[in-house]
């Protein structure tokens, strides 16, 4: 279908300003926090760009500068909320090993499934599958309430051993995140022909054998799609740390704690705002091809 | 037929052991299995167990009383109207982000030059912790500095007396908005692959007939669609229906109980301490979120 140029120069417009309208929100985040205090505050005017860049917010939360040093160089004590502390190097640390360790455990242990799921018959696999995807469907608000009672039982809270915190935290991401590795990676090793695995096996190879040096390496792809979603969904998941947890606090509990009733710091805010948007866009940008059959658990395909 | 397929192994010789070997589906899914059993069947058990437990206040002692939650869940007007909160939110989210999304996708659907950076770039609010979003939106609503308070207050839609948050008929269409900003890009992704999954031939036919694009879009785009965008309507309204992140960041359920969801009240409770009444609530989000999917599946016979 050829169209006019100017339906197709409308068109350009309209798209490009329906993404800039989308983009918007994450360009004045990254705005702020570059901002200086009396840019940010304003109560006259919005201010755009008419400020000095600083980086002081980031070394705030990333640095861990004293927010009192800052405050007395500035001469200002405008917008200072409360005494919470805003340096957020731990917090990072802490969202590293909650993402990396249950992206971990939830590959390790949904490829293992998956492969079971789409290679062997047996009673009750659609049974399982539907286990699976159900567990989806759980509100996480279901589970939470009554694994904090358990985990006080069991001595696994983060107030009783800090180890076992991270352990109990990474558990329950990794069923979370369990669902979409699951449905994911099946859906990878159902497109790998049966034919293969008969191959390797009337070769002589056992099951595990043919699963992992013929099939697994066949699926590394998916595997990558699926490590990453489970990484994303993990460092952005609030609700459960949120709950399960006093001493560990990932980034996006943490950043909730800025906002306080005597004001709130938004130049600390978004610059750990900022940071914390960053590995999901490095990483988002790596699995788009498969970004479409994550999200819908397999069941579309781009 | 399962032993049966899996049990003519040739030369296997410990047929009792068999189930330990990688033949056996058994070690493969045990553990999920082991997962989903421990951190999903057992706490939703002991929800059940809590739920028919009264909570003494004052020894803090829970006491076995089977309709005390319960009977108290049903008479208490704060649930019913966190469950018409949620209900109205899910129920607008779902159609402004399907509309808006459809409409995007098409606008987005071509292989002009540029067109996939757009697309690409469409996909980044998506991976943004809903927790931040909601502080982005809490900073650009904010009632004195914030920028699109600022620019609605310009325009008239709003008025500086009324911030929008802090406004009991107004607040849930904050949060929306934020809501709206983030998953509207799931919903574009989804209709963009399914209009890319179109076959060619019926469109050209009707282009050879005479249709127009919008008689086109009717009667051939959005039928060959129904099944992407049931999937798509199912997995955002499940997710929709437990929100939690944006209200908590952004409103804390008020002003009052205004912008209270059943996911909110539930952990409100929570952390007054009374877990056997949040345990009553959280299964209660649970059964409605069972039947409210499975009646979406039966209606419109979609299968994940």
């Amino acid at each position: 279908m050829e169209q006019s140029f100017a339906k197709r120069t409308l068109r350009d417009i309209a798209a490009v300003l329906t993404v800039a309208i989308f983009m918007f929100p994450l360009f004045w985040w990254a705005l702020t926090s570059i901002k200086p205090m009396y840019a940010i505050f304003n109560k006259d005017e919005v201010v755009v760009f008419d400020f000095i860049p600083t980086l002081i917010n980031y070394a705030v939360v990333l640095l861990g500068w004293s927010r009192a040093t800052i405050a007395i160089e500035s001469g200002s004590t405008f917008g200072v909320g409360g005494t919470s502390s805003y340096d957020s190097r731990q917090t990072i640390i802490d969202s590293i090993i909650i993402a990396v360790g249950s992206t971990t455990l939830t590959v390790i242990i949904a490829v293992l499934a998956a492969y079971a799921l789409s290679r062997m018959r047996f009673r009750g696999r659609d049974g399982f599958l539907n286990w699976v995807l159900g567990q989806r469907f759980l509100p996480p608000i279901a589970i939470i309430v009554p694994l904090v009672g358990m985990y006080k039982v069991a001595g696994m809270r983060d107030t009783d051993n800090l180890f076992l915190g991270y352990i109990g935290l990474i558990f329950i991401h990794a069923l979370m995140n369990l669902p979409i590795a699951v449905l994911l990676l099946k859906s990878f090793f159902d497109d790998v022909p049966k034919d293969v695995d008969e191959a390797a096996m009337i070769d002589g190879a056992t099951r595990w054998q043919t699963f992992r040096k013929v099939v697994l390496p066949m699926v590394r792809g998916g595997v990558a799609a699926a490590a990453v979603l489970c990484f994303i969904f993990s460092w952005t998941e609030f609700l459960l740390s949120l709950f399960l947890t006093t001493i560990i606090r990932t980034v996006p509990v943490k950043i909730t704690t800025f906002v306080t009733s005597t004001g709130s710091e938004w130049g600390f805010i978004s610059a750990l705002g900022t940071a914390a948007i960053l590995p999901g866009f490095i990483f988002i940008l790596l699995v788009q091809r498969h970004l479409v059959r994550g999200l819908t658990l397999g069941s579309l395909k781009e | 037929m399962t032993d049966a397929v899996l049990g003519s192994q040739p030369g296997w010789s410990m047929p009792k052991w068999r189930w330990l070997s990688s033949e056996h589906p058994l070690p493969w899914l045990l553990p999920a299995s082991a997962l989903m059993i421990v951190f999903g069947i057992y706490p939703l058990l002991y929800a059940l167990w809590l739920s028919l437990h009264k909570r003494n206040p004052v020894t803090r002692l829970n006491v076995f009383d089977p309709h005390y939650n319960w009977a108290k869940a049903l008479g208490d007007p704060r649930v019913w109207h966190a469950v018409s909160d949620t209900l109205l939110y899910t129920s607008t989210a779902l159609v402004i982000q399907l509309l808006l999304g459809l409409l995007i996708a098409l606008l987005l659907d071509t292989d002009r030059k540029g067109y996939g950076i757009l697309r690409a770039l469409m996909t980044l609010p998506l991976v943004v912790p809903p927790a931040v979003t909601g502080m982005m939106f809490l900073l650009m609503l904010d009632g004195s500095f914030g920028v699109l308070s600022r620019s609605l207050y310009a325009v008239g839609l709003l008025s500086p007396q009324y911030p929008i948050l802090a406004n009991s008929s107004t607040a849930l269409a904050g949060v929306l908005l934020a809501d709206i900003w983030q998953w509207t890009p799931f919903m574009v992704l989804i209709m963009l692959a399914g209009l890319r999954s179109l076959p060619k031939e019926p469109f050209e036919a009707a282009a050879i007939d005479g249709a127009s694009s919008i008689q086109a879009f009717f009667k051939l785009t959005l039928p060959m669609m129904s099944k992407v965008i049931a999937i798509a309507v199912l997995i955002r309204g499940i997710d929709l229906f437990r929100i939690f992140d944006y209200v908590k960041v952004m409103t804390d359920s008020g002003p009052g109980t205004a912008t209270e969801t059943i996911t909110s009240y539930a952990g409100r409770i929570y952390f007054n301490g009374d877990f056997p009444y949040a345990s009553t609530l959280s299964l209660i989000t649970l059964i409605l979120v069972i039947v409210a999917s499975t009646l979406f599946m039966k209606i419109f016979r979609v299968k994940l």
